[in-house]
């Protein structure tokens, strides 16, 4: 008899089949915390070990300009864990925003990305 | 803006710009009073947050992928399709996971295929004891049919 942990590797791969990811999660985040128009600032979360946060948005103020899909977020889905969905927001900064040598001729520039619920807070 | 945060934050990228590959150098191995917060945070980010990060340019050459290359992606998928890993742990492991000089340093595909023996092995598919075993095989093989480093024409099956 094998010594080996026995657990369902494909617990993923069946919530997904015929569905999609992000799809099979949706509906299983609750209520969203944040709505489109919402100015919000980027947590800085401790970045060990994976995240997909990046550092040059931490402490940055930013626009929800769409709720995109509820996900389990990079950190837990990298280790297989799925159990805690959460809304993803794409959020616009200004590059001069994230960038302050950015220069003043291209002042009108954003730049947008996607970021989960649990690293926004109220701006 | 919260600015200590991002003072932080710019103190961070203008660091870990300094912090390329380096095979030899005196401040390995550094007593624990030498690493302090920016130092810290600099060593343990995550090797795929490059943003902002100070670097030299590089040439940039459209390539077309090669057979090993797209094998390497089809197993891949079948092993996400198998239930094995997610797209998300896959990256973890092949760009995180390695550390930055192998992030920086193999090649893009080259990555893909050692995580995908990583996986295998972490996940008790294979022993490392196997997979040594049978890539110590295959290199004998190869060498008893082809000098080794020989370049062996791709063959359709």
């Amino acid at each position: 008899m094998s010594t080996k942990p026995v657990y369902d590797r494909t617990h993923h791969a069946k919530m997904a089949t015929g569905i999609g990811d992000p799809q099979c999660f949706s509906g299983k985040a609750g209520p969203a915390k944040f709505k489109e128009g919402d100015r919000v600032r980027i947590k800085d979360l401790p970045d060990l070990f994976y995240t997909r946060t990046m550092t040059y948005t931490r402490g940055a103020t930013g626009t929800v300009v769409k709720l995109v899909y509820e996900s389990p977020a990079a950190e837990d889905e990298a280790f297989g864990n799925v159990d805690h969905p959460e809304w993803f927001y794409s959020i616009v900064f200004a590059q001069k925003e994230l960038w302050p040598e950015y220069s003043d001729t291209f002042s009108n520039d954003t730049l947008e990305t996607e970021v989960p619920e649990r690293y926004l807070e109220s701006a | 803006m919260s600015s200590s945060t991002r003072n932080e934050v710019h103190r961070h990228l203008e660091t870990v710009g300094y912090m390329q590959p380096a095979l030899h150098k005196q401040t390995h191995a550094p007593s624990p009073d030498l690493i302090d917060h920016t130092l810290y945070r600099a060593y343990t980010r995550a090797s795929h947050d490059v943003g902002g990060e100070a670097d030299v340019p590089i040439v940039w050459a459209e390539k077309e992928e090669e057979i090993w290359e797209l094998n390497t992606f089809a197993t891949c998928e079948c092993l996400a399709w198998r239930g094995v890993w997610t797209a998300e742990e896959r990256r973890r492991k092949q760009n995180v996971d390695v550390g930055q000089t192998q992030y920086l340093g193999l090649p893009y595909y080259g990555r893909w295929l050692l995580t995908a023996a990583r996986i295998l092995v972490d996940k008790q598919y294979v022993t490392l004891t196997e997979l040594v075993n049978k890539i110590d095989e295959l290199k004998k093989r190869a060498k008893a049919e082809h000098k080794l480093g020989e370049y062996v024409t791709p063959q359709a099956k």
